[in-house]
């Protein structure tokens, strides 16, 4: 058995230490203490079911070395749900827009619009297909995961920031 | 206002958004092992033996083909047991992973694990420890002994004296049969009098189509968990389109009672076809749980699954008469099939493909198909989206294309004159499986799409300049929706479902249904509030799983809405029954004379006396007093077999943007006509037309799996990454993607609805390279056209791509 590492950062807000392997990757740690809503579609970095928050930057967490993560900030669609206003949006925007089928890339696809939208992103349609293009979705067509970032990104630009 | 028919936010949408949503990968059960697989490195390979001792001794356990043999005795399994070499009497349950057709029509040729590998990265054994690392580490400790065999990956090339043979004898039903030459299945279906519908023919066109294969690509790599429990049974979670499938292939090849089988409904993260089948790693998982008496979680990796389903590959010859009135007067297609190293039922597979080619047009009734289906050293081929359908779409309309484009006839007109609508028959899984058509929306989509995308105006290839060259096309198709006849076939079809009434008038739904995301649950739990008047959002679906459960085929052949739908439309209305029966005796009244109105402020139904509301109960009052009163619950639970199987029909008209300095190949504005009868919910309908053109375009464009024959290994090994698909950057932009449905009413579906999922994709295919050819003027027989192919032609100057 490889010798496993302490390893603090926080998750969704929380402290945490874990005892890691030093070649694990982040989604394999997520996944392995429960962060289910961080899905596996790859482990290749090609899929983007796997999208976290890294202090504030989507990043794929399969291709995230957990341990590059010490002291760092990770956040997933299901804590950030909880407690960010913009993704709260995000996820009751694809549930009106009805932007999900099988749900298995929704995660990940709700934390690359969050950081699309955080980073100032516009109520425009071809920013937002370049923005997810990184994730895959093979159920949709995108069509409608696209009209619920419209939607929210819309409703920040009137409504201010 | 009625719940169908109007747009409802989809029920399971907030777990799946906010995250909660739980996939077989995330089901973990206390001293839990996890497993691997070990996959032979060979394309073809006898194994001769494996050491388990060295993993044995790093603490895993291992499966090997030793361990899978049941004794038999006769045709029956009487004893389970370890197999031995040297006990001929002992061999392993052999099956076909799919078990939607009638046994006697299913072809079995493999086992738990194989004593020969017959393609690159067949799962040959397995290994579980306390760790997915450790069990890694035992994996690789494994040591085997292989014979290696040369392999063949050309079906053509397996058909020849001589090639290596994948198989000497597998099984049909409990006949077994000799496979010669690696030919797997021959079909053959002849109807009407081809000759003389040729004969009688002005015309004769003949060419030929190649359709290659892809790959599912659903989001969720296949998993399992398998938990063994007190009493000697087990209980399974695995990625499953028919949970009842998988209860009864875990009975054969475990040789246990089914009573002792459960097998969970879970949530899948999309399957298009690719789990109609019972997974290869489903039994595999069960049969290491069971040898190591404790739970195991076996998930595959994405490269396992590349390895594990692909879509069937096609070749055709097709043949079509024409009548100088533009009337088609016979057709013959001859069709190659090179299914790979198992059947997952290419004999059905032929049957269907020759369904829906008989069923587009009406050939004056003169149809010839002969098919053959190969073995060869490659991945199994399984259902994926329509099952034949978009392949031989594909062909049978670029052929139209090219015959109206030949002789001047107008494509929507010369449709309209050929296709089979209203009163025609529709083959709806293979000749055995046929009904009546009954609604038809293909005039609208034509006659309407004419119009909506300008078709008249969209002119020449002659005519068009430029480094864009802007095309259009258009194309027809349809599947079926559910596979059931007035008489039964080939295929197996019905469902079951048990509702019952709560204390508070809310109602519980226990569906065996799967749902892969397109939303059969939410048009369940649709189906049942309008029958049953309860508020949308106090229908509860119950967790389901084999044991509480009637049977249900599976969620394939577009007949979750239409068959699963249908059985939940049945068991609500006999609990409508009941529920009036009791109320009348509550109030005093005879049942004919109450009426049953959803009352969404009150959060239930109300019973009123017809023509005096102020007599009334709730359904919550009723289902409470005859609680109180020991009169019983209001339930009901049943099987229901639909005794048609309707087309549901699609039209795309595809526009592209041809890029001829560098072959690139756009879809600026489409149209997707769909005909699904009524809409249960049409926002999530939208979706699935949508979805479905995303991943014809991938079809078309771009999507291919080539294999190294040297290697016999994928040429992307099995790498998402070299496996391009459509991202949300090559769908065209979003307010140019149409959507219509047309406006028909299917008397035999629940509130008038039939299916739609599988014959959105049908069309799109030919639809893009008929656009393609209106824009360059090139006639792409094979797929896909990618920037390579095109700048090719356009180079060469060719007109005819092959």
């Amino acid at each position: 058995m490889t010798n496993r590492i302490p390893l603090t950062l926080k998750i969704n807000g929380e402290e945490k230490t874990f005892l890691a392997a030093p070649e694990i990757n982040l989604l394999r740690l997520l996944r392995d203490n429960y962060y289910w809503d961080v899905k596996c579609g790859c482990e290749e970095g090609e899929c983007g079911t796997c999208t976290v928050l890294l202090d504030g930057v989507a990043v794929k967490s399969c291709l995230t070395l957990a341990h590059n993560c010490a002291g760092h900030e990770i956040w997933t669609n299901k804590g950030l749900g909880y407690n960010d206003e913009i993704t709260a949006k995000l996820q009751a925007a694809f549930v009106e827009c009805g932007s999900i089928q099988c749900g298995f890339c929704t995660p990940g696809m709700i934390v690359a619009a969050k950081h699309y939208l955080q980073q100032g992103g516009k109520a425009d349609r071809q920013a937002i297909r370049k923005a997810i293009s990184g994730n895959l979705c093979r159920c949709t067509g995108y069509k409608k995961i696209i009209d619920a970032i419209y939607k929210v990104a819309a409703e920040l630009e009137g409504g201010g920031r | 206002m009625t719940v169908i028919g109007t747009n409802t936010a989809r029920i399971d949408g907030p777990a799946k958004v906010s995250g909660k949503q739980l996939y077989s990968s995330d089901i973990i059960l206390p001293n839990m092992m996890y497993a691997v697989t070990l996959r032979s490195p060979y394309p073809h390979a006898e194994i001769l033996s494996i050491d388990t001792s060295a993993a044995e001794a790093m603490g895993a356990v291992c499966l090997t083909y030793e361990d899978i043999c049941v004794y038999e005795k006769g045709s029956a399994s009487v004893v389970t047991g370890p197999c031995s070499r040297q006990n001929e009497q002992a061999v392993p349950a052999m099956y076909n992973e799919r078990s939607v057709s009638v046994p006697n029509a299913t072809y079995r040729d493999r086992t738990i694990l194989p004593r020969k590998a017959r393609h690159m990265y067949e799962p040959i054994a397995a290994v579980a420890a306390d760790t997915e690392e450790l069990a890694y580490k035992a994996m690789k400790a494994l040591k085997v002994e292989y014979k290696v065999l040369d392999a063949v990956y050309d079906p053509l090339e397996a058909m020849k004296d001589g090639a290596p043979q994948l198989y000497d004898k597998i099984y049909l039903g409990d006949k077994e049969v000799e496979i010669k030459n690696n030919i797997g299945v021959i079909r053959k279906i002849d109807e009407g009098n081809c000759d003389e519908g040729f004969a009688r023919a002005d015309r004769i066109f003949e060419d030929d189509f190649e359709l290659p294969r892809i790959y599912h690509a659903q989001l969720e790599p296949k998993g399992c968990t398998a938990a063994p429990d007190a009493e000697g049974g087990i209980t399974v979670w695995a990625t499953a389109q028919s949970i009842h499938g998988n209860r009864q292939l875990l009975g054969r090849a475990l040789n246990m009672p089914l009573s002792k089988i459960n097998v969970k409904k879970i949530t899948i993260g999309g399957a298009f076809g690719s789990s109609i089948q019972v997974n290869t790693v489903t039994p595999i998982c069960a049969a290491l749980a069971l040898k190591a008496k404790r739970p195991v979680k076996l998930l595959s990796s994405r490269e396992d699954d590349f390895y594990s389903h692909q879509k069937y590959p096609a070749k055709f010859h097709v043949k079509l008469g024409v009548s100088n009135d533009g009337i088609l007067t016979a057709a013959h297609v001859t069709a190659l099939i090179d299914f790979g190293a198992h059947q997952i039922q290419p004999l059905a597979f032929m049957g269907c493909t020759a369904g829906w080619f008989a069923s587009l047009y009406k050939y004056s009734g003169n149809i010839r198909f002969d098919g053959t289906a190969v073995y060869t050293n490659k991945t199994p081929c399984c259902a994926m989206q329509g099952y034949g359908n978009p392949q031989i779409n594909f062909a049978i309309e670029s052929m139209v294309d090219i015959i109206c484009e030949d002789m001047g006839f107008d494509a929507i007109d010369f449709r309209l004159k050929n296709y089979r609508g209203v009163g025609q028959e529709f083959w709806g899984q293979g000749p055995t499986i046929r009904s009546i058509i009954k609604s038809c929306g293909v005039e609208e989509s034509l006659i309407k799409g004419r119009e909506i995308m300008d078709w008249d105006k969209r002119g020449k290839w002659q005519d068009k300049s430029g480094d864009i060259r802007h095309g259009l096309g258009l194309a027809r198709g349809f599947h079926t929706s559910g596979t059931a006849g007035p008489k039964e076939g080939e295929v197996i079809d019905y469902s079951s479902a048990f509702i019952k009434i709560n204390e508070d008038g809310s109602v519980d739904v226990v569906t065996p249904v799967v749902d892969h995301g397109g939303g059969t649950w939410d048009a369940i739990a649709k189906i049942t509030s309008e029958v049953l008047q309860v508020p949308l959002n106090m229908v509860g679906l119950s967790p389901a799983d084999t044991k509480n459960t009637g049977y249900d085929v599976c969620t394939h052949a577009t007949r979750g809405v239409y068959c699963g739908g249908a059985a939940v439309y049945h068991v609500a209305t006999v609990v409508k029954e009941k529920l009036l029966a009791m109320a009348g005796r509550m109030m005093d009244e005879h049942p004919y004379q109450l009426e049953l109105i959803r009352d969404d402020e009150l959060g239930q139904g109300v019973i009123y006396a017809k023509g005096y509301h102020q007599k009334k109960m709730t359904v919550g009052e009723v289902a409470k007093l005859a609680q109180i009163n020991s009169w019983g619950t209001i339930q009901y639970a049943d099987s229901y077999r639909q005794k048609n199987c309707p087309p549901c029909f699609t039209t795309h008209f595809v526009e592209v943007d041809v890029n001829i300095r560098t072959g690139e190949i756009t879809s600026p504005r489409v149209l997707i006509y769909g005909d699904c009868g009524t809409a249960v919910n049409p926002d999530l309908l939208y979706g699935q037309l949508i979805g479905s053109f995303n991943r014809g375009l991938g079809y078309t464009l771009y999507e291919d799996l080539p294999f190294d024959e040297q290697s016999g290994e994928l040429k992307n090994k099995g790498m998402l990454v070299d496996y391009k698909m459509p991202t949300s950057w090559e769908m065209p932009m979003v307010k140019n993607v149409i959507v219509r449905h047309a406006d028909t009413f299917e008397p035999s579906g629940p509130f008038g609805a039939k299916g739609i999922g599988e014959a959105a994709l049908a069309s799109v295919q030919a639809a893009v390279t008929n656009a393609i050819y209106n824009a360059v003027g090139i006639r792409f027989h094979k797929l896909p056209v990618t920037p390579e192919k095109m700048l090719k032609a356009l180079k060469d100057g060719v007109k005819e791509v092959y």
